[in-house]
């Protein structure tokens, strides 16, 4: 048996340290490592001066490098960070509600008539469910001024308004259907539901020339009390004037080339390029004919979507919540913005990185492999 | 500076870095030419027991620390001693001479090469015993690496698992190994 199967890697450490020797075999492999250490092996004069040669006695500074301690400070950094911003957009964020109240509506609506935009107003839950149905007054306050501005524009409206019982719900449909057809209008579609558990609903999809919507939407206003109102307009000036502007000059292209392809001296291959051209303009002008009378159809027509409800809360209260409680619920979200998009990024650099990792523990594998072939020949 | 003696391992080379205070360490940072002076003696010994080849050893000695010079300023004391970061640059240097050695010897088809620079005179140092001598001569270049960096520079274990790139238990086994083969290779030779 050799010193070695007696002397456990742990004794061997000990030795190595210095300790005193417990065994023979101990004391055999103390001797070996004695005679080893006692060996002077020095390096040769010429060697140690080209290496002192290399290098003055002062040195450059060290490059800086940071400790792996600095991830301790990072990390706890980059969450502070990302908090901070949330609350920040939080706080930014709940500066006043969402819907633009009357007073609102009218810059909004004199701004659509200047530039192309879109402009959303409303009436929750509240007020103007307070007001008597059969007031005139009330009628006018709650119909927004729309529809008169002269520009093309587009208004979308959506209404939501209870009645008393099923049989009023009845009659209050039907009164929207004609109100509608009487302004020069119909009823896209209607869906009037009275479950046999109570109550009831109707969902009507109006249209209605765009010059008579504020008269339509005063007129529906009265059929209940108004639960919730809400007016989008967007002017479609620009895009008719593009489209007008587009269809012109496509009008100019085609009368040129049918001008081009009635010169009899036009050689055969170019008046076939000319005719294939005359054929894209034709598509395109039709195209452009197309979206323009969608555009005008759009201006001129307005879109009510009315829902009429027997129940109380067919629409859930909103929840006015405090200034502090609008602040949390935009940061919340913004952190939550934020995970996502930290997900994203893992999910999409991660199989990256795993695949770069793999590669390199492989390559470094195999390199440790051919060393340990080298030194172990 | 003697390697071997009692003072060749100056105080806390083996420390571990964690350890120590790394801004007292970054303020104490020696300058290149001193951490020369102090360790080539070591990098030297630590070559002729890789290669075998006092001659060899001299020329990657030298190629060491022209490497070392040039990256010296990225040389981190926080992550390791400079006789652990001189190793490993030595052990890239001798890796990649035996990588063309062994492309020579292929080419010239001659196996026989084996210490034929130094077969005459002690290779590992005048003090050590002719049966030790040759049991160190019949050891292989790993077997002599791990027996220098762990007895002769005195690393500690998990610098010398760093130098050479394995776990700090295999480095203990590879160790016992290259001891136990060198006691049985004594035996022979006296035998």
């Amino acid at each position: 048996m050799s010193a070695s199967d007696a002397i456990g890697t742990e004794r061997l450490e000990a030795l190595l340290r210095g300790d005193a020797p417990r065994t023979d075999d101990e004391r055999a492999r103390g001797a070996l490592l004695a005679q080893l250490r006692g060996a002077t092996l020095r390096a040769p004069e010429t060697l140690r001066e080209r290496v002192l040669a290399l290098a003055p006695a002062s040195g450059r500074a060290p490059l800086w490098r940071p400790s792996r301690r600095l991830v301790f400070v990072v990390v706890p950094a980059a969450l502070a960070i990302a908090v901070g911003a949330a609350l920040v957009h939080g706080l930014l964020g709940s500066g006043g509600p969402k819907t633009v109240q009357h007073g609102a509506v009218d810059q909004a609506l004199s701004s659509t008539a200047k530039a192309p935009s879109t402009s959303t107003f409303g009436v929750a839950n509240g007020s103007a469910a307070a007001v008597p149905s059969s007031s005139a007054g009330a009628r006018a306050q709650v119909a927004p001024p729309v529809g008169s501005t002269g520009r093309l524009q587009h208004t979308d409206a959506s209404l939501q308004i209870r009645v008393p019982d099923v049989s009023r719900l009845s009659a209050a449909t039907t009164a929207a259907t004609r109100i509608a057809t009487a302004l020069g209008g119909y009823a896209q579609s209607v869906v009037y539901r009275t479950p046999q558990s109570g109550g009831g609903a109707a969902s009507i999809e109006l249209r209605v020339p765009a010059q008579n919507v504020r008269i339509a939407i005063a007129r529906l206003a009265g059929l209940g009390s108004l639960v919730s109102q809400q007016v989008s307009v967007q002017d479609l000036q620009h895009d008719f004037a593009v489209e007008s502007a587009q269809i012109a000059q496509l009008r100019r292209t085609e009368a040129a080339l049918a001008k081009a392809l009635r010169d009899p001296a036009l050689p055969g291959a170019q008046r076939v390029l000319l005719q294939i051209r005359l054929a894209e303009t034709k598509r395109a002008l039709s195209q452009r004919l197309h979206a323009r009378t969608g555009t005008v159809t759009s201006g001129t027509t307005a879109r009510i979507s009315l829902v009429l409800t027997t129940a109380k809360s067919i629409v859930p209260a909103a929840r006015h919540r405090g200034r502090l409680g609008r602040m949390l619920h935009s940061a919340v979200g913004f952190l939550a913005l934020e995970g996502t998009v930290v997900l994203y990024a893992l999910i999409v650099l991660g199989p990256l990185a795993a695949v770069a990792a793999l590669v390199w523990a492989l390559a470094r594998a195999r390199r440790r492999r051919d060393e340990q072939r080298l030194l172990t020949a | 500076v003697t390697i071997g003696g009692s003072g060749a391992v100056g105080p806390g080379v083996n420390a571990v870095s964690s350890s120590l205070d790394a801004p007292a360490l970054l303020q104490a940072r020696p300058a290149f030419a001193e951490v020369a002076a102090d360790h080539l003696d070591a990098v030297y010994r630590y070559l002729v027991y890789l290669t075998g080849d006092r001659s060899a050893a001299e020329d990657l000695a030298a190629e060491t620390f022209e490497k070392a010079f040039r990256s010296w300023r990225r040389f981190d004391p926080r992550r390791g001693t400079p006789r652990t970061w001189l190793c490993r640059i030595a052990r890239t240097v001798a890796i990649d001479w035996f990588r063309a050695e062994s492309r020579r010897r292929r080419r010239e088809d001659t196996y026989t090469r084996e210490f034929a620079h130094t077969t005459d005179g002690a290779l590992f140092g005048g003090e050590l015993s002719a049966p030790l001598e040759q049991a160190l001569r019949e050891l292989s270049p790993a077997e002599r690496e791990v027996v220098a960096l762990r007895v002769l520079l005195e690393l500690d274990g998990p610098s010398a698992a760093r130098v050479l790139g394995i776990s700090r238990t295999a480095c203990s086994t590879l160790l016992s190994r290259a001891l136990q083969r060198l006691e049985e290779r004594i035996g022979d030779v006296r035998e």
